[in-house]
């Protein structure tokens, strides 16, 4: 026994069975409409999963996720179009980007007690946005970057590609959350003077966390401008960053799956409720505002939870 | 190796005007269980943080297995080999009984494999093997302060310091830790310095005593004679003369 937690088989094939539902969905409901949707649903689904790696697993809330993704997001702008280098390259130098702006950040804020750094993330994503307008020059300003690539022509295939993105994400964060990191990342959102005792350098842990979140969310960001074709200084709005959270609470935080059925659910909830017309916003606050007051553990991981354990009864 | 395990060499805290610590020395050797005796406020507790670095000493030296401990990080500490429990327990809110010992010995100083084998076994030695998978947050406080001991066993200490074990426990708990205690200090040599102000237990267990009051060393020895020193009396009990203050007020 090594007393870490293992993914258990059962959620590795409901996973895996979510995925090929996911992938079939446009083979069964054929049209451009419902692969956009699923597109941008498993993007968000990377987004909230980069999240709560970081921010579930340690408990130090970050407001600034937006500023991973934009600036994984204008990294394909710059690179591709900009630069002309071809769309692939928007992926590993994203990553890259993003991994630099964690560190830049993660250094000065993460040693912050409290809210702070939930705050000085919230307002590094805003001075980017600034930024982006400020530098119009080389980021196109309000307009953004135009005729970026599509890494894959193929609608249909693109989504495919962002799936498997979004499930090799998943699965690699799941299996690190389950690992001695995610155990001591889960320590220090526990206690952190107690990690201090037990010999745990809790600023450097958090520190490689947020980078590993940063590289998926720039990853993510570069999916997305590759989908878009534009970008655009929206992409660094704290609205991205608070939705992407509310993604996590829906899913249950800390779980890494969780988020991921989160995101997937409120992108369908969004785009299903359009046929109320004025009242979509009004139903999907109330929905929101009734799953956060009554299920405060979230909604996905603790009704996955419960299958699970039913069905391991019955086995 | 030298039989002195600690030495602290006149070791001064201040904070803002008050002098909490003042030019405290003692030594601690190996194999030694040694209590600190002191009323509230006395300057115990700024001690253990001062041998932790979880607050450092304004001056003085602590050397710890001939090694000082000046500028060492709070968690490097304990890969010297010093390991600490809390007053106030601290659990690892959301994580289970097994999980919080296992990251005890998450740090550098446990280099081995069959940690959660490890682990097990502490828990079966403090007495928690049946809840490994309870939930920490759900333990009763002496459960707790069990937990807090396997936790800083695991992290394979040479020292081990015990802030106040017996806080907030009733007197069958306070039996069951102190036999715990003793047991550890048996069966793996342990050299345990402890915090406490339950008189009683206290003198049952420790070899040796060391009394604090507002910050100064006022006695040491054994428990025997702790107990009859005149300035641990006045410490404990006060003078005459404050009694007649305190009831003319």
């Amino acid at each position: 026994m090594n007393g870490f937690q293992q993914i258990d088989k059962l959620s590795g094939v409901a996973g895996a069975a979510a995925l090929v539902v996911l992938a079939a969905a446009p083979l069964a409901f054929p049209g451009n409409y419902l692969i956009g949707v699923l597109t941008v649903a498993a993007i968000y689904g990377i987004w909230a999963v980069s999240w709560d790696f970081m921010s579930g697993l340690t408990g130090r809330e970050n407001f600034g996720h937006s500023l991973f993704i934009g600036v994984g997001a204008y990294v394909a702008g710059v690179v591709n179009v900009q630069m002309g280098l071809g769309p692939w390259w928007s992926l590993p130098v994203s990553m890259l980007l993003a991994v630099a702006f964690a560190l830049l950040l993660g250094f000065p804020t993460l040693r912050l007690k409290g809210p702070y750094f939930a705050l000085a993330m919230l307002s590094a994503a805003v001075i980017m946005q600034r930024l982006m307008l400020i530098f119009w020059e080389y980021t196109g300003g309000e307009e953004g970057i135009q005729d970026i690539a599509p890494l894959i022509r193929n609608n249909l295939h693109y989504y495919w590609f962002v799936l498997a993105v979004l499930g090799m994400t998943t699965f690699i964060l799941s299996w690190m959350a389950r690992s001695r990191w995610g155990l001591i990342l889960r320590a220090i959102r526990g206690d952190e003077a107690t990690c201090l005792a037990a010999g745990i350098p809790i600023t450097t842990y958090k520190i490689v966390s947020l980078v590993i979140s940063a590289a998926f969310a720039g990853l993510g960001g570069a999916l997305y401008a590759h989908y878009q074709l534009q970008v655009s200084p929206q992409l660094f709005a704290v609205v991205t960053s608070v939705t992407i959270i509310t993604m996590v609470y829906v899913g249950g935080m800390g779980t890494i799956y969780g988020p991921v059925g989160g995101a997937l659910l409120l992108t369908l909830l969004t785009e299903g409720l359009r046929n109320f017309g004025e009242w979509r916003l009004m139903i999907y606050s109330l929905l929101l505002i009734f799953i956060l007051f009554f299920l405060p553990n979230g909604f996905i991981a603790p009704l996955w939870k419960r299958v699970r354990s039913g069905m391991g009864d019955k086995a | 190796m030298s039989s002195v395990l600690l030495e602290v060499n006149s070791v001064n805290k201040h904070f803002g005007g008050l002098h909490a610590v003042k030019q405290v020395s003692m030594q601690i050797r190996r194999g030694e269980i040694v209590g600190i005796l002191g009323p509230n406020g006395a300057g115990k507790t700024t001690l253990f943080n001062m041998l932790t670095n979880f607050i450092p000493p304004d001056n003085g030296r602590i050397i710890f297995n001939g090694q000082s401990l000046q500028g060492v990080k709070p968690h490097k500490i304990v890969t010297l080999g010093i390991a600490r429990t809390f007053q106030l327990c601290r659990p690892f809110v959301g994580l289970s009984v097994l999980e919080n010992v296992l990251v005890g010995s998450l740090g550098p100083r446990v280099r081995h494999d069959g940690l959660g084998d490890r682990a097990m076994q502490l828990l079966k030695q403090v007495g928690l093997e049946a809840k490994a998978h309870t939930p920490s947050e759900l333990l009763s406080y002496g459960d707790l302060r069990r937990l807090e001991i396997a936790r800083a066993l695991a992290a394979e200490p040479e020292l081990l310091l015990l802030d106040e074990p017996f806080a907030g426990l009733g007197s069958s708990e306070i039996e069951a830790i102190s036999s715990l205690i003793r047991q550890l200090h048996a069966e793996k040599q342990l050299t345990i310095l402890l915090i406490e102000h339950k008189l009683r237990e206290f003198m049952q267990l420790v070899s040796r005593v060391i009394a604090l009051d507002f910050g100064e060393v006022i006695a040491e020895g054994s428990p025997a004679d702790i107990v009859a020193h005149p300035r641990v009396i006045e410490a404990y009990i006060g003078k005459q003369t404050d009694m007649a203050v305190h009831h003319a007020a």
